[in-house]
């Protein structure tokens, strides 16, 4: 089987690039394991939130003065701002609505109540251009029955902390309380799998409009839309007041939705998409990696003229660390991480840890190294790359999107 | 009683430590009828008795090197099994001898055993290995013993929960500052409440130090000398349970022998160090003792080699010095139980320290004994037969087939034996779970903070075991925290107490922060501060531990 290119990985950077190659009628070939850190989302993509502690207003700003380690450096801070408009649409194309510029941050609420920098956000989930100026005054939090992954003491103290007057409104319906007999069916996810009839929309909707009082804006757990934002559209619809979602505690509706959706667009565009494989291994000539093999595929390697590895980090299994050394399980190619495994983590959990900033070793082409050489067909996007930490500046899936999209280019100007 | 009530009493005997030995002596002193008070600087169980394996010794582990230690052993491991059964899972155990161990040590160890009155029948290598499929198949030699299981912190909480039904008062977080002493006589405590600053002297007949190795301090307090080694030891919990039964090494104790299932988990121990007074403060795990016991353990049973390990942590045991020999070379695992009356010329202080957690039962009727010589009580010790609550003859048992328990109401019935039936479940949401690892409802927490002293999340686990199960509380935490934050209305201390919590867990897993154990920190940091900002909501600097 010889591809143009074959990604290893299947999450955001990875659906990302493939999408972009495709898209210009490349033969495409992802091969992902089916988990993604998604599964946490927010609801929104993050370009850059805080440096040094000091929260970021303008991400376009503030990324020309980031460390030359930095992986937006390896993307060209020049092009940053029209990579960022490819990406806006790119997920419209997919059906993903978002808003957002990537020369002003707005606010995202975090299932805990705190406004958090973002550059896009979902059209249906809250969101807040300007703190001085809310999007209402009174909200109507609505708090599922049973359902405890959202912390609604702690979302309802913070909204109000945000100058929010809020009402915090306990509700349930005959299909949440069926659902509620088995314990394991209060998760985000099997919520939006079960709540899409209209008969069951509708039954929410009709308590939104008993209970919702003199609220201004009706606000509920984002567990809705499993798919697309239909099944919001509908709720909204018969919702007498304007209603917006909040990211709860994982597992993430809106997450897994948008990676459906992405998968979706890239298979429209003629990807193949090998879903639950992994890779396993490759084989070198000189200076050019030229298959890998995967886990279902054993005794059939994957031939294309480029590949990219963007499996992620730790979490996903894309870097691994042993007792004694942080590596790269597939392909053995070039770290940056530290040798002495005691600097790795740090006592303070809330702490900067050293190890988010591990990952491949990259030429100012995203190109792995091995042996401290380039592999010319051989690229890294995303959390599986080295130079930023993800949770502390708030850029994680930012670096993965435009690292995608510029090793796409790359490999198309290299051809 | 209001805690300022608790204050104005004047008590029998107070006793200061919360670990099982006091817990134990607390409850045994309120059976006889006296009037109690336990003081407990941090929460309940927090010291040795919380950081050991949860092995119910046979004794066999001593019985070659210290008969009477193995003889205490199995006389309390049956008193135990009656008393506090809802505490302990008779797994039994094996002592396996490895290629690299001498066969011969088996025959000296059987003997020892039947010396000391435990059983211990040898088996074929390979029916222990069909019976314990997890042990190292190259074992040459295997012996059965009746090692257990058991919970040490529902344990102390059973204790607690009966001496209080038995009148006592306990009071956690509250520290002793020192000893009330008028003219060679202890008369009370001067205690720290820590959790509003308040200082305060409560008065008693008699002191009883049963704090472990900081015993020490608290004769100091009293001008009085003790000689304590601390021994450090540290173990490592392992996210699934591999093994069903104790394992052992037979050969002479060394380090990293025993591997203990507990629950859903299984522990790895222990390391031992002498290592100086002043440090037994410093429960954090280095990377060489990790190291001898992952080397060891694997020896043991070889899946630990590919099994997450979930977290490291270190407790120290209380041994002391004999008193004729002040030297230090002569130090018994044994119960050592002072009266500072006849040592020192000081009356109305009573150290009872030494022996192991699975001993706590004869620790506090020593204890009692010399209190109830002292005030003339003549009362006998009624705990070697009276079952602790959760364990009376007619509690529900979790594994009654016969009855339709929910997964929830197993789990509370297996953690509170008949004490399960306070639970709340009247409510719809009471049975809704918290905690899928460890099956922990809304009612079990509500229970938990309405009567068994629960401040924070870190007290919510020992009692409860939510967040002590394989996914250590990743969402769980969050869960329980909303929810306390609703019930006492403090959201602040509930975020506050959330990140607490989350240290706590990251102590003891970066010593072992590779692999799985790396990858559940990388995605907690993702879930609490990524995707929550967590780490927006609260300031840890300069917060003090909570334990």
């Amino acid at each position: 089987m010889r591809m143009d290119t074959v990604i290893m990985g299947g999450g955001l950077s990875g659906l990302a690039c493939g999408i972009s190659l495709a898209k210009r009628g490349k033969r495409v070939t992802i091969v992902a394991s089916g988990q993604s850190t998604m599964f946490f989302n927010g609801g929104s993509m993050e370009l850059l939130g805080c440096v040094n502690g000091k929260t970021i207003e303008n991400p376009l700003e503030a990324i020309a003065s980031l460390p030359e380690s930095h992986p937006y450096h390896k993307v060209g801070v020049d092009r940053i701002a029209s990579i960022a408009e490819r990406v806006k649409l790119l997920f419209s194309d997919s059906g993903i609505d978002m808003t957002g510029s990537a020369n002003a941050n707005h606010w995202r609420i975090t299932p805990m109540g705190i406004a958090k920098p973002a550059w896009l956000t979902l059209n249906d989930h809250l969101r807040i251009d300007d703190l001085n100026q809310l999007p209402a005054k009174r909200l109507a939090l609505m708090c599922i029955r049973g359902y405890f992954d959202q912390p609604n003491s702690m979302l309802a103290q913070g909204l109000r902390n945000l100058g929010f007057e809020v009402d915090m409104i306990e509700f349930t319906t005959d299909d949440i309380t069926a659902l509620r007999r088995s314990p394991s069916e209060m998760r985000a996810t099997s919520l939006a799998k079960h709540l899409v009839s209209n008969n069951a929309l509708q039954r929410i909707a009709d308590q939104f409009n008993n209970l919702a009082g003199n609220a201004d804006m009706v606000l509920m757990p984002s567990v809705f839309g499993q798919s697309d934002s239909s099944d919001f559209q509908t709720l909204q619809a018969r919702t007498n007041k304007p209603l917006r979602l909040v990211a709860t505690l994982p597992p993430s509706v809106a997450g897994m939705r948008m990676m459906k959706q992405l998968r979706h667009y890239f298979k429209m565009l003629g990807g193949t998409y090998l879903m639950g494989d992994t890779a396993l291994s490759g084989t070198f000539d000189g200076d050019r990696l030229t298959s890998i093999t995967t886990a279902k595929l054993a005794d059939m390697p994957l031939k294309a003229d480029n590949f990219v590895l963007a499996t992620g980090s730790f979490i996903s299994r894309g870097l691994k660390a042993d007792f004694e050394r942080v590596y790269e399980p597939i392909l053995g190619v070039d770290v940056d991480a530290d040798a002495d495994p005691e600097q790795w983590t740090r006592f303070g959990v809330l702490q900067p840890q050293a190890y988010f900033g591990y990952g491949v070793a990259t030429d100012n082409q995203l190109r792995c190294l091995k042996q401290g050489k380039p592999i010319q067909n051989l690229r890294a996007i995303g959390s599986v790359l080295s130079g930023h930490d993800a949770v502390k500046m708030g850029d994680g899936t930012g670096v993965s999107l435009l690292t995608a999209i510029a090793a796409a280019d790359q490999i198309r100007e290299n051809k | 009683m209001v805690t300022s009530d608790i204050y104005k009493k004047e008590y029998d005997v107070i006793i200061v430590g919360g670990g099982a030995t006091g817990a134990g002596a607390a409850r045994d002193c309120a059976l006889r009828g006296l009037s109690v008070l336990l003081v407990e600087r941090n929460d309940y169980s927090t010291g040795a008795t919380g950081r050991n394996h949860g092995l119910m010794h046979s004794g066999a582990r001593y019985a070659v090197t210290d008969s009477e230690s193995a003889s205490e052993c199995i006389s309390e491991n049956m008193i135990l099994r009656r008393i506090a059964r809802h505490c302990v899972e008779e797994t039994d155990g094996l002592f396996i001898t490895l290629p690299e161990d001498d066969l011969q040590y088996q025959q000296t160890f059987v003997e020892a055993c039947k010396h000391a009155g435990i059983r211990a029948d040898i088996i074929d290598p390979q029916e222990a290995h069909s019976i314990e499929p997890a042990v190292n198949p190259k074992l040459i030699g295997a012996v059965r013993v009746p090692d257990a299981s058991i919970d040490p912190f529902r344990l102390t909480v059973a204790n607690l929960l009966d001496a209080r039904m038995h009148g006592a008062e306990t009071l956690n977080y509250h520290e002793v500052e020192g000893l009330i002493i008028n003219q060679n006589r202890v008369e009370g405590v001067k205690l720290l409440n820590k959790r509003n600053g308040e200082h305060v002297e409560v008065h008693s007949r008699v002191v009883v130090n049963a704090a472990g190795i900081w015993g020490q301090r608290i004769a100091q307090q009293a001008g009085v000398n003790i000689s304590m080694f601390p021994a450090r030891g540290a173990l490592l919990i392992f996210g699934h349970r591999v093994n069903n039964m104790v394992i052992n090494r037979c050969r002479k104790p060394a380090n990293a022998d025993i591997l203990v299932p507990d629950d859903t988990v299984c522990v790895i121990g222990t390391t031992s160090d002498r290592i100086p007074i002043e440090t037994v403060d410093d429960m954090r795990v280095t990377r060489e003792e990790v190291d001898i016991l992952l080397k060891e353990g694997v020896k043991i049973a070889p899946s630990l080699a590919t099994t997450r390990i979930i977290r490291a942590y270190a407790g120290v045991r209380p041994l002391v010095a004999s008193d004729d020999d002040p030297s230090g070379r002569s130090i018994s695992r044994g119960i050592v139980c002072l009266d500072h009356a006849k040592r020192d010329g000081l009356e109305g202080l009573i150290t009872i320290t030494g022996g192991k957690m699975m001993t706590y039962r004869l620790m506090g009727e020593i204890a009692t004994n010399a209190v109830c010589a002292k005030l003339g009580n003549t009362a006998p010790c009624v705990t070697a037969n009276q079952p602790l609550p959760g364990s009376e003859p007619d509690a529900p048992d979790q594994r009654d087939a016969t009855k339709r328990y929910s997964f929830g109401q197993r789990a509370a019935i297996g953690r509170h034996g008949s004490l399960a039936a306070r639970i709340e479940k009247d409510n719809d949401i009471d049975n809704a779970l918290v905690c899928e690892c460890e099956g922990v409802t809304v009612g079990e927490i509500k229970y938990a903070v309405h009567q068994l002293h629960v401040h924070n999340l870190v007290n919510l686990r020992r009692r409860t075991r939510v967040g002590m199960g394989t996914c250590q509380g990743k969402l769980c935490s969050c869960r329980a925290a909303s929810l306390m934050g609703e019930f006492n209305g403090n959201v602040k201390a509930a975020q506050e107490d959330l990140a607490a919590f989350l240290d706590e867990r990251w102590k003891g897993m970066r010593p072992v922060a590779w692999g799985d154990t790396l990858r559940e920190a990388q995605l907690t940091s993702m879930i609490y501060e990524g995707l929550c900002g967590l780490d927006m909501a609260v300031n840890m600097e300069g917060k003090e531990d909570v334990q």
